[in-house]
């Protein structure tokens, strides 16, 4: 870590040295890295720490020394300009110094503001600006399939379309395709049954991204198919994990699953793509014959991608594919009738999902350090004010004005310097807070790093903010006329007329600020709660999921493997404790397997249910997960592999596609738009209350549920249900297993509450964040208010005196303080209802059940802020009118 | 040259017999002064960068059975005449603190 940042920091120096001693230093620097590894290891991760922090520091102090050299030197040519500025940065510390509790506070609040700016940044910066790990990134394209009748737009290709696209479209250099699914393959580490995750491609993968591989070599295209797919090729991580990084690793063979593959090559430290899991990657072994077959044009399976010809741009690429698709059409009209293509840049595809979050939360960060300057702008405003008459001096003693200017800016650019350098720490320990919690970067693809570009963000951030809060004062200082300023005794310069208004304009603005930050996060707590609020369709409390590797090699047949999941079934539900347990396909929210077209036997020739969804379950499935029977009956017994097919269809499926006085009881249907003489038709028995498949936020969608005795297959999930909690359910789950084959790898573990929490975990991200920010923002515009209330105060306080010298009561002298802070407070929150109602509509997707403009959370956070406001208003007011009429008319 | 940093004195002292390159100087300076009395390698580097410019020490070719990659630096003549001067004034230091019983071993 610390390398990369003295990396960054070092891209920060003058060329010359950059380009010659710096490759030197950091030599030095690794040796001594490695020194301290090598010795003593007691204490080794503080002592690391303090090294890294010591060697950061040195390196900063070389950056600054070396521009420092290199203005001097323009200085020796050119005049006396830097000495100058030399010194006024030395006046500007001491004159912060001389004034801590200011120059801290400004900072602290500077610190909050660019730190916030430094996370999102550099959380932006991942998905956004580092460069795919690739060759040529820019000239990757991603080919998504589009179908108006099952309202796809992006969808996974199918690897028939796919390599016609490749022989066809003369714009693409090369296309291939990948696997969006992440398979758990069960490999042996020291004779354990372990899981890695593997990622199956197209022979041309490597060579499309244009990746090379550390060790080896990467697929040929052949490779892609049944017969000499029998190859692999590891990440670093599993190379350096399961080989010892064994640099004779190329040639020799893996276990994985059932087969033994020759491992020929690794990829460089790093590499992970498709997904962060992957560990492998392997040809997808299509059988030789597939692409004569109708399912490789049915089933969309593949994210396909392309790398454009040289010369070619993305319009001309996206007319050659156009044609190729039309005639695709033509030509397999049973499967490609409507079937469409586009293309998109790999790049913003793949941040596609993060896109606007990203830029909310960065509005979000520059709202705040919008706040931030204009809460210490104020702080300098007042400062500004108390020495207007050390400056009048100071130019009645002949100093030039702009040198004043330069000295009072300096100020500004020293606390926006010491600001950022805090603010950078904080950020960066922020967003690992955050990064635990959540995958930041494209998976696979890029991660989090403070390079020099969130470096650079941070200085540029923190200059602009510097000029930003610092040029009003100056102006204000400046324009004063010296003579006045001298003879009025300075009693104007606790604050005259105009600088008291020029206070309450940037408090005005303040309390727009918060109100649209504070919006954003009421808005939010509006949106989990609604989510949280929504029924999955099963109860998720007491409910384990668990999924096993089961070797196809020893459990081969149908039979063995059902045999496997009931001997597992009876064990668990004979131990103490355990209520119910059933297996499915797929668990709720965690999206969807497969879907298809359905069409009943008694339909008319135009009537067909789209994107159908399937899964497959057993019938105890409903009961232990809480999914109740609403009408029919479940699988029975009775319902065997020879028996008669029947499925079970969720209540949504019975709404869109049946009529309010058709029974879908008893009807056949068939997965087919338009069946045949071998399509296989289920009879429906029974339909289910809905489970929302993808998230709670997508209404569930019609699906089929399968019977497990009937519709055979290798992956399941096992649900557990218990009595007391789910702590009892892994512990029965490891002793049963142990019981019945030892040999066998839990493949994964999830608690239904974590998935039920996670299909929520952007939302409770968004909502953490924000409310932080609004938290904030409330803090600061507070202050401010209080701040600018206190000056209206100190400013009458004569005028005070005599009023209640001359009779007025406190209640009197209360309402006139108020009424000040008042029209404050109530401008701000017209103008940030305003701000507010503009920026709604950037928040409006990532909301659920309320929108954007929703009076009554706009009521609530007005109503939330200006009680906070007038409170603050309030305190300040109450104390003038405890003044002593007396010594207030003394107060000079 | 008036008021000699005693990083400066240090690196012209680590400098004065044999030639060296920063990881050497660095080396050096522990050695004599302890391994807390090292500089940060930024600092280092800063204080040998403005040496260069005021001519104390120069960039040397690598000398036989060093590393090649790396850079080598060695006094000049001035360097040498500011390490001597350096030295006279600081032992003048001494002698006076000698004298005033800060030192042992100093006239009584």
């Amino acid at each position: 870590m610390t390398r990369r940042l003295l990396g960054a920091l070092l891209r920060l120096a003058p060329r010359g040295f950059r380009e010659g001693p710096g490759a030197d230093l950091l030599q030095v620097h690794d040796a001594r890295a490695a020194e301290l590894t090598g010795r003593d290891r007691r204490f080794i991760r503080l002592r690391r720490l303090d090294f890294g922090i010591r060697e950061a520091w040195g390196l900063g102090v070389l950056v600054a020394g070396l521009w420092i050299d290199v203005w001097n030197q323009r200085e020796r040519r050119g005049g006396v300009m830097f000495e100058t500025l030399w010194q006024d940065a030395r006046f500007a510390a001491r004159s912060l110094r001389r004034n801590p509790g200011f120059a801290w506070t400004a900072i602290a609040v500077i610190a909050i503001g660019i730190g916030a700016n430094a996370a999102i940044f550099t959380a932006a910066n991942a998905f956004f600006f580092r460069p795919l790990p690739f060759d040529e990134p820019g000239e990757l394209v991603v080919l998504y399939e589009t179908n108006p009748e099952f309202g796809w737009d992006d969808a996974t290709a199918a690897p028939a379309n796919m390599f016609d696209w490749r022989e066809q479209v003369g714009a693409f250099a090369d296309v291939s395709a990948y696997s969006e699914f992440t398979s758990q393959l069960t490999t042996f580490r020291e004779g354990e049954p372990v899981l890695v995750g593997g990622t199956s491609v197209v022979g041309n993968f490597f060579t499309t991204l244009g990746v090379a591989p550390q060790l080896g070599r990467t697929f040929r295209l052949e490779e892609t198919w049944e017969g000499s797919d029998n190859v692999v090729v590891l990440s670093h991580r599993l190379w350096q994990e399961y080989f010892g990084g064994d640099p004779d690793v190329v040639g020799k063979t893996i276990q994985m699953n059932d087969a033994s593959p020759e491992i020929v090559g690794v990829m460089p430290a790093g590499f992970h793509f498709p997904s962060a899991q992957t560990d492998l990657w392997y040809p997808r072994g299509w059988a030789v014959g597939a692409r004569e077959e109708v399912w490789f044009r049915r089933a969309h399976m593949v994210r396909a991608f392309a790398r454009l010809a040289p010369g070619v741009d993305m319009d001309e690429a996206d007319a050659q594919l156009q044609v190729v698709v039309r005639r695709l059409q033509v030509e397999y009209p049973e499967t490609n009738a409507v079937m469409g293509a586009g293309i998109a840049p790999m790049h913003d595809f793949l941040v596609k999902g993060v896109r606007t979050q990203l830029l909310v939360l960065l509005g979000a960060v520059g709202l705040l350090l919008l706040l931030a300057c204009t809460n210490v702008a104020n702080l300098m405003l007042v400062r500004a004010n108390d020495r207007t008459r050390e400056v009048a001096l100071r130019r009645a003693l002949g100093a030039a004005r702009e040198r004043v200017a330069r000295q009072m800016l300096g100020e500004s650019v020293l606390i926006a310097g010491i600001g950022a350098a805090i603010g950078l720490a904080l950020g960066w320990v922020g967003l690992q807070a955050i990064a635990t919690s959540e995958d930041l970067g494209i998976d696979g693809a890029t991660s989090l790093a403070l390079d020099h570009r969130v470096v650079l963000f941070t200085a540029a951030v923190a200059i602009a903010s510097g000029l930003l809060f610092g040029a009003g004062p100056v102006f204000r200082t400046m324009a004063g006329d010296a003579e006045s300023a001298l003879r009025d005794g300075g009693r104007s310069s606790t604050g005259g007329r105009r600088g008291l208004r020029t206070v309450s304009a940037l408090v005005t603005v303040e309390v727009a600020l918060a109100l649209m930050l504070v919006l954003g996060a009421g808005l939010m707590v509006r949106t989990f709660a609604t989510l949280r609020s929504v029924d999955p369709g099963f109860e998720p409390a007491g409910l384990m999921a668990v999924q096993f590797g089961i070797p196809p090699s020893r459990y081969q047949t149908r039979d063995e493997v059902l045999d496997f999941y009931d001997r597992f079934i009876a064990s668990m539900e004979a131990r103490p404790g355990i209520r119910k347990v059933g297996t499915v396909q797929q668990l709720p929210l965690s999206g969807t397997s497969w879907s298809s077209s359905a069409k009943g036997e008694t339909w008319g020739p135009d009537r067909v249910a789209f994107e159908v969804i399937h899964r497959r379950a057993d019938a105890d499935y409903f009961e232990t997960v809480g999914t109740p029977l609403i009408r029919g009956r479940l699988f029975e017994t009775t319902d065997g592999p020879d028996d008669p097919l029947v499925v079970v269809i969720n209540e949504t499926f019975a709404r869109e596609h049946f009529g309010p006085d058709e029974d879908p009881i008893g009807e056949r249907i068939a997965y087919d738009r338009e069946p045949t003489e071998e399509s296989n038709w289920y009879e429906i028995v029974g339909i289910v209350a809905d489970q929302h498949q993808q998230t709670p936020r997508h209404a569930p969608r019609a699906e089929v549920f399968e019977n497990r005795d009937q519709d055979w297959g290798r992956s399941s999930w096992v649900v557990i249900r218990a009595d007391g909690g789910t702590d009892q359910i892994m512990p029965s789950v490891r002793a049963v297993l142990a019981e019945m084959d030892p040999l066998i790898p839990i493949a994964r573990t999830e608690s239904m509450t974590q998935v039920w929490r996670r299909s929520m975990a952007r939302e409770a991200f968004l909502l953490k964040l924000l409310s932080v920010f609004g938290a904030v923002a409330l803090l600061l515009a507070t202050v401010g208010v209080y701040g600018v209330t206190a000056q209206a105060a100190r400013r009458r306080t004569q005028e005070i005196g005599i009023r209640m010298a001359l009779g007025a009561r406190g209640l009197d002298v209360l309402r006139l303080m108020l009424r000040h802070g008042l029209v404050v407070i109530g401008l701000g929150l017209f103008f940030g209802v305003m701000g507010a109602s503009l920026g709604a509509r950037a928040l409006q997707s990532l909301l659920f059940g309320v929108e954007a403009t929703d009076p009554a959370t706009l009521v609530a956070v007005a109503g939330l802020l200006g009680f906070v406001a007038v409170v603050a208003c309030y305190v300040p007011a109450r104390r003038a009118t405890r003044l002593d009429p007396v010594s207030s008319l003394r107060s000079e | 040259m008036a008021g000699m940093t005693p990083l400066t004195y240090e690196i012209l002292l680590a400098l004065a017999d044999e030639s060296r390159h920063g990881y050497g100087i660095i080396k050096e300076i522990e050695e004599r002064s302890g391994a807390g009395a090292a500089p940060s390698t930024g600092a280092l580097y800063l204080a040998l960068q403005r040496m260069q410019t005021d001519a104390l020490i120069e960039e040397t070719a690598a000398g036989p059975g060093a590393d090649a990659r790396r850079k080598y630096y060695r006094l000049t003549l001035k360097g040498r005449d500011h390490a001597e001067a350096e030295s006279v004034r600081l032992a003048e230091l001494v002698v006076a603190a000698r004298r005033k019983n800060l030192l042992a071993g100093g006239a009584s």
